[in-house]
């Protein structure tokens, strides 16, 4: 019986110790398999959801405060049929920075503390040599790993903005300087700790963290090492716009993983001012976008070259890419990332649950319907992160656009006495 | 010029205007073409847009007892001088097919074989489309001069969905393009591109989407003319940098659009351009 069968079935017999799982599951699979089957999918169709978008998010976040465990890490997952997870320090660390975002949109204090202290846990469980351990925290051998220790990079620097502690970014450059120690002469990381041994195009995560790290730092050493991961992901960019070399053993191509890539290329593109990066992942971005368009989903895993593979949604997947469409708006104000993105969203707040028990009100599914290969039958800390995120850049752009239409029309009404050839109010 | 009709219901008032239109002018209908008026994913995509009263308006319209006598009942008031009858106002195409003498054919796939069998039958000159599915290259070909799609937007620019809408956001002038279909999204050669000058006069998006369908409608006329004539000639579409295609436009950005559009009504100099 493999590791992954055993996996399932301890997974499984958590119902037992928990039979007050047993309605949440079953009303679950119910919508998801009532929704699948009556969703109307056309070319001039698009969900619409009934919430709106600021309880969409207060639920979600309330889902994440939820999960913050006494340690003050926060849970991978709420199994439907095991119940939370342990604190997941990576997740932990790449969350803060949505809760700092939150609490500045909304001023909420409850909300900057459960960053404090989950920033807090993770400066208790970081290693001697810098770097921060694999997995859940506490049920393997600690074994540093690049990806977390990036991922929880991204946490730390915000952090050190938020509270200009001189000890978080002490740990911050410990962080980032053994990243940079155990990276690759070609810019990738491999080895030891790198997932599974070999080197990932998904790590661009990594060196966005780094971009990060460096715009406080002021080092150089941290920039290069994220320039030079860039350099080498961009050179596994087709002319399709799929970017290659993912590369996971046992592991189809979620589209948590692809948007991955593309976040972190677009992100260090932005950071480092990079013209190469944003356009590789505008690209790919691009490509993604006219099939969510067109077939009104993403799917959950894709084969090289974005043919198709798995129908099951990914919604980590989705919610990335709401958020890369929306940078993507951002930086080159073409309105239909912004398009896209806004139906992406609705479709994400329309499936989240808004009554039932708290463990279930806001949560994320790995996958829709929720019994999809991505993490079945759990919400997932990760995924509730990247609905905020999306569901932030949403508020702060739609409100942005709707300010700049105003401007552009009076701008156009005072231009137009002076200016007869002027068109329609632009944005 | 024998023209053949493609629509997405038998209902369907551009249909209808479309063919009505062309008799109208002298050329000659020589079949329609239509998904089923109970097609599941045609009533979907009406009521999403619609809403479920409007549609059932529609509904009660097209298939009541009464007959049409007045443009109130019509959906889109300015398809009524194409519509408009001796004895009232056209509501379906086999009203249209009755009139004019054509025969309607009803299909789930206008691609499948029997609607192949069916156009090739009738050998038309040329063929209109106002809706259905998207046509393959085979039912392309079969009309001598092609499939004439009247498109609601300037081409190359906008190309797509919602086009009135993005052109109104983009800065791109309103306008209507009467196009030759081909396998692309929107790409086939131009045969009349012009600029629609009364968005001024346009109370709201629906409003405006009426106006522009009705003139697309005389600018197929004109077209067609045209091509019967030997003085115009279908021009490949100028190819651009970026991807032009455009998609269903989402409520918000629609606000933002009408909002556009209001700022046209207030400043009507702004739409007189030409360019």
């Amino acid at each position: 019986m493999t590791t992954r069968t055993l996996r399932a079935l301890n997974e499984t017999a958590g119902l037992l110790r928990g039979p007050q799982r047993i309605v949440p599951l079953i009303a679950k699979l119910a919508s998801d398999e009532l929704r699948t089957t009556f969703a109307a999918r056309h070319l001039y169709s698009y969900t619409s959801a009934t919430v709106q978008t600021a309880s969409a998010l207060q639920s979600v976040i309330n889902w994440i405060l939820r999960a913050q465990r006494g340690d003050g890490g926060i849970a991978a997952y709420y199994s439907f049929l095991s119940g939370y997870s342990v604190s997941y320090p990576e997740v932990t660390g790449y969350i803060i920075p949505t809760l700092y975002d939150f609490a500045q949109a909304t001023g909420n204090p409850a909300v900057t503390h459960a960053a404090e202290r989950a920033t807090q846990w993770l400066l208790s469980v970081q290693m001697s040599l810098g770097a921060f351990a694999g997995g859940l925290h506490g049920t393997s051998r600690a074994q540093p790993s690049i990806f977390n220790t990036g991922q929880i990079l991204q946490g730390l620097v915000r952090a050190h903005i938020e509270s200009r502690s001189a000890q978080i970014m002490e740990r911050a450059v410990a962080a980032g300087d053994w990243l940079v120690t155990v990276q690759q002469t070609d810019g990738a990381w491999s080895g030891p700790a790198a997932y599974q041994g070999s080197a990932h195009t998904y790590y661009s995560m990594v060196s966005w963290a780094l971009a990060q790290l460096a715009a406080e730092s002021h080092e150089p050493r941290h920039a290069a090492a994220a320039n030079k991961n860039i350099d080498w992901v961009l050179k596994h960019a087709k002319p399709s716009g799929w970017i290659d070399g993912i590369n996971l053993r046992e592991h189809p191509l979620y589209l948590h993983f692809i948007a991955y890539v593309i976040q972190g290329i677009l992100e260090c593109g932005i950071l480092l001012r990079r013209e190469d990066a944003i356009v590789a992942a505008a690209k790919s971005a691009w490509v993604l976008l006219r099939k969510f368009e067109t077939n009104k989903r993403l799917l959950g895993t894709y084969q090289p070259e974005f043919k198709a593979g798995s129908k099951f949604t990914c919604l980590t997947g989705n919610a990335q890419m709401s958020c890369v469409w929306l940078r993507l708006f951002e930086v080159t104000g073409d309105l239909r990332y912004l398009n896209a993105a806004l139906k992406m969203n609705e479709m994400l707040k329309q499936l989240i649950a808004l009554k039932g028990r708290r463990e279930v009100v806001g949560g994320v599914a790995g996958s829709y319907p929720i019994w999809g290969a991505y993490q079945p039958m759990r919400l997932i800390s990760w995924g509730g992160k990247f609905l905020a995120d999306a569901l932030l850049l949403e508020q702060r752009l739609t409100r942005q656009v709707e300010i700049d239409c105003d401007t552009k029309s009076k701008n156009s009404e005072a231009d137009s006495e002076f200016k007869p050839e002027a068109s329609q109010c632009a944005s | 010029m024998r023209v053949v009709i493609l629509c997405s219901s038998p209902y369907s008032e551009t249909g209808c205007a479309v063919a009505a239109r062309m008799a109208q002018l002298g050329h000659i209908p020589v079949g329609a073409l239509t998904l089923p008026p109970w097609d599941r994913s045609t009533l979907l995509r009406k009521i999403g847009q619609w809403g479920l009263r409007d549609s059932y308006k529609y509904a009660v319209a097209k298939l009541g007892p009464n007959k049409i006598t007045n443009r109130t009942q019509i959906r889109n008031p300015y398809l009524e001088p194409f519509l408009r009858h001796e004895e009232g106002i056209f509501r379906s195409l086999q009203n249209v097919a009755r009139q004019y003498g054509f025969s309607v054919v009803t299909c789930r796939n206008q691609n499948s074989q029997r609607a192949v069998d069916h156009m090739r039958q009738w050998s038309p000159d040329l063929a209109i489309f106002t809706g259905g599915n998207i046509l393959r290259d085979e039912m392309l070909k079969i009309p001598r001069l092609g499939v004439l799609n009247s498109h609601l937007a300037l081409l190359p620019e906008i190309r797509g969905m919602s086009s009135p809408e993005w052109s109104l956001l983009g800065g791109v002038p309103l306008g209507i393009t009467i196009h030759r279909m081909d396998s692309g999204i929107d790409t086939g050669p131009i045969i009349v591109r012009r600029k629609f000058a009364a968005a001024h006069e346009c109370a709201s998006l629906v409003d405006l989407r009426n106006r522009m369908i009705a003139e697309g409608i005389e600018r197929i006329g004109e077209a067609v003319k045209g091509l019967d004539l030997g003085s115009v000639t279908a021009v490949p579409q100028a190819k651009l940098e970026n991807d032009s295609v455009f998609f269903v436009m989402h409520d918000r950005l629609k606000a933002l659009a009408a909002r556009s559009l209001l700022k046209s009504r207030l400043n009507p100099v702004a739409e007189t351009c030409d360019g």
